[in-house]
Order: C-alpha cells, then structure tokens, then sequence
C-alpha cells in the first residue's frame, strides 16, 4: 500500500480552528502545551510517519544515540504543536515577547530603496517573523503554499489586513512568478522559504548535516537574477511566549558568473540552517524524507 | 526577424544555462514549456521576463500575457520586434 504523503498544509478543518482560537482568547497557552503533550503528541508518534522520520534525523543527520533521539523525537513533536498552538493564540490576539538577533541588518536594508529577499524555512515559527518585522514603507511579500488551508489563509488575510504585509500562494500556473516580479520591481520585500520544492521543480543537490539533499533552485535564482541582498530570517522558539528572530546577511558575489552566484548563495543559506539546527536541534519540522530514503 | 529569432536563441542558452543545447537545437515553433519542446518550467518562465526587461526593455504587464508570448521563440520573437524599447 502506497504511503500517504505529506500534505504541507496546518491540521484541522476549519470548525476545528474556529474553536481553538475561540478557546485560546480567554485560556493560557501552556494548559494546551499540556494536553497536547499529554493527550495528543503520544498518539501522533504512534500512528504518524513522522516519528520515524525525526528519529532518523536525530539520529543520522544530528549524531545522536538512540534513548537521546527518542527523546528528541518527543520534544519535537511536542514544540510543533506549541508553534501551531502559538500561530492560532496570535490569531486569537495573544502577544508574544520577540528578541532580534540582526535587526541592524534588516534596518539597514528596509531603509533602502532597493527590493530584497528574506529565506526563511520549515524551523522555528516564522509566521510570528511577519507581524514582528513589519515596515511601515516597504511592503513584504510573504509567498505561501496555494493548498494551505481556507480557514488559516482567512486568518492570516484579517491579521494583516491594514499592514504592509501581502500574501502571494504558489499557484500551479506562473501568476506568483509575475507578483513577485512586480513587488520586487516596486522595490519591496519578497520572502519565501527555501527548503521545500514546490512550484518551480528545478532543484538543486548541496551536502546539509554530512549528506546531500535536494533544495530548490528557484528562490535562490530569483534573487540572483536581479542581483538583490538577501537576509536569512528564523524564528526559534525560546520559551513559552518568547521567541528569538535571527536575520542573517547572506552576501555573494554579484561579480561572478550567474551560476556561481546561486552556488554561493544556496550554499550560504544551507551554513545557516546547519547553524540554527546546531542551536535548535529539535525545532526542525520538515516531516518527509529531506535527505531521500 | 531570423537574426532577433537567434539573438533569442542565443540569449534563452544564457540565461537559462543550458549547456548542452545550440541554437540550432531549438525549433523556432516549438512550444517552450511542459513536453515536446525545450521543457521550460515556471521559474524560467521568470528568468525570460527578466530577460525581456534588460535586454529589450519590455515589461509583461500580466500572467495572462507571458502565457500568450512564451509559447514559442518565434512568438517571442514577434512580440519583441513590436514592443521593444531599445
């Protein structure tokens, strides 16, 4: 029988996610950090392919043994569900305490005329990123996924209603290519993650944790292309309500040829991920087989 | 128009980096994306409006349109003889 992939989308239909944010205007966080731990996490390492997954990767890819990577496996799944929870409380209008690591750099960038690129990836919470890091004058462009669900999208289009925060979904024709074509031709920010193929299926093979994975070239040709900065953006989670945001300058060549250019800074982006991992091992939430099987 | 049909040619091997490919390789007629033709995808499909931009000063005013142009180098190459800029 043929497994079932992945979907990439939020869990829950939309009456499930109208009732938690109902449920977390007037409870605490941490209660459902519990139950979820309790009740919930438990049973997903059981009947998710998840588990194994992140077992593998504590394993193989973090050099971990075995009773550390169990454990591991647990805190992950445990911190995915308080970063889903943490998404839904800022839907329901709970505030979170936010440190920035490089926020000179983001400035500096902001404070220009010039468009830029922001690479996030599937770590962390970086949802929490867009409300944070905000502009007043210098739109962001945040690309998302075309099948997340109409009930998270709904929520995210009244968050950022009345900011400078726009949302282009990935469509299976090249419409998003054009909007982010535009918004960086308008001078503005386009961020979009770049540890997942998806659209565009041209990829690119780079060595991640001692073994090659596939990452798509697209994000990294679009910012060469127009030769733009590009700043690595993270989102760790810290503690309960305080997550850290980490904006890293990834510089390259803009001299060399074209081909270079995306090397060097793929390459980049891949060093930061190595670093972030090496901080926040349990905070990697690319559930699928990154590394192949 | 053939020498534009080759400056096409030529400039789509650049920007595309397709290093196994001349332009003789490329049938002016064929379609550009999915099977039977150069099998472009969408992220080429933006290095070719930037393309146009640069080099010819044309900007595609919508996704719609880039779909009616990027069928094939000689459409391209019509759009371009009658929209470009320099």
């Amino acid at each position: 029988m043929k497994k079932k992939e992945w979907e990439g989308t939020t869990y829950g239909n939309a009456w499930m996610h109208k009732w938690l944010i109902r449920l977390l205007r007037f409870t605490d966080v941490r209660i459902l950090y519990a139950f979820t731990s309790v009740f919930v996490i438990p049973v997903c390492l059981l009947i998710n392919p998840s588990a194994g997954i992140i077992y593998r990767f504590f394993r193989e890819r973090m050099g971990f043994g075995r009773l550390k990577s169990a454990l591991k496996t647990y805190q992950n799944h445990c911190l995915f569900g308080q970063v889903v929870i943490d998404r839904f409380a800022m839907y329901a209008g709970k505030k979170f305490r936010i440190e920035i690591e490089g926020l000179e750099y983001y400035q500096k960038l902001t404070s220009g005329k010039e468009s830029f690129i922001q690479l996030s990836s599937h770590m962390g919470n970086y949802e929490i990123a867009g409300y944070t890091l905000m502009h007043d004058k210098k739109a962001l462009n945040a690309l998302v996924f075309f099948g997340e669900k109409a009930s998270v999208m709904s929520n995210r289009a009244r968050l950022f209603s009345g900011t400078n925060i726009k949302m282009i979904p990935i469509r299976p024709d090249m419409g998003h290519l054009f909007e982010i074509d535009q918004a960086l031709q308008r001078g503005e920010i386009v961020s979009m993650p770049a540890d997942r193929i998806f659209g565009s299926q041209k990829k690119m093979q780079i060595s991640f944790l001692g073994q090659v994975a596939d990452f798509p070239y697209g994000p990294f040709s679009i910012a060469t292309m127009r030769g733009l900065p590009v700043l690595a953006v993270h989102v760790m989670k810290l503690k309960c309500r305080t997550y850290k945001i980490y904006a890293t300058p990834l510089p390259y060549d803009k001299e060399a040829p074209r081909q270079e250019q995306i090397k060097e800074l793929a390459g980049k982006y891949v060093t930061e991920l190595e670093r972030m991992l090496s901080h926040y091992p349990t905070q990697w939430y690319n559930y699928f087989e990154f590394w192949g099987n | 128009m053939d020498e534009l049909i080759l400056e096409l040619k030529e400039e789509i091997i650049r920007v595309l980096n397709l290093e196994d490919i001349t332009p003789e390789d490329i049938d002016s007629t064929a379609p550009l994306f999915g099977a039977g033709g150069l099998g472009l995808d969408s992220i080429d499909a933006l290095e070719l409006i930037v393309l146009l931009e640069k080099r010819y000063g044309i900007r595609l005013a919508s996704a719609a349109e880039g779909k009616t142009i990027f069928t094939s180098v000689e459409n391209i190459a019509k759009y371009v003889s009658e929209n470009r800029k320099r």
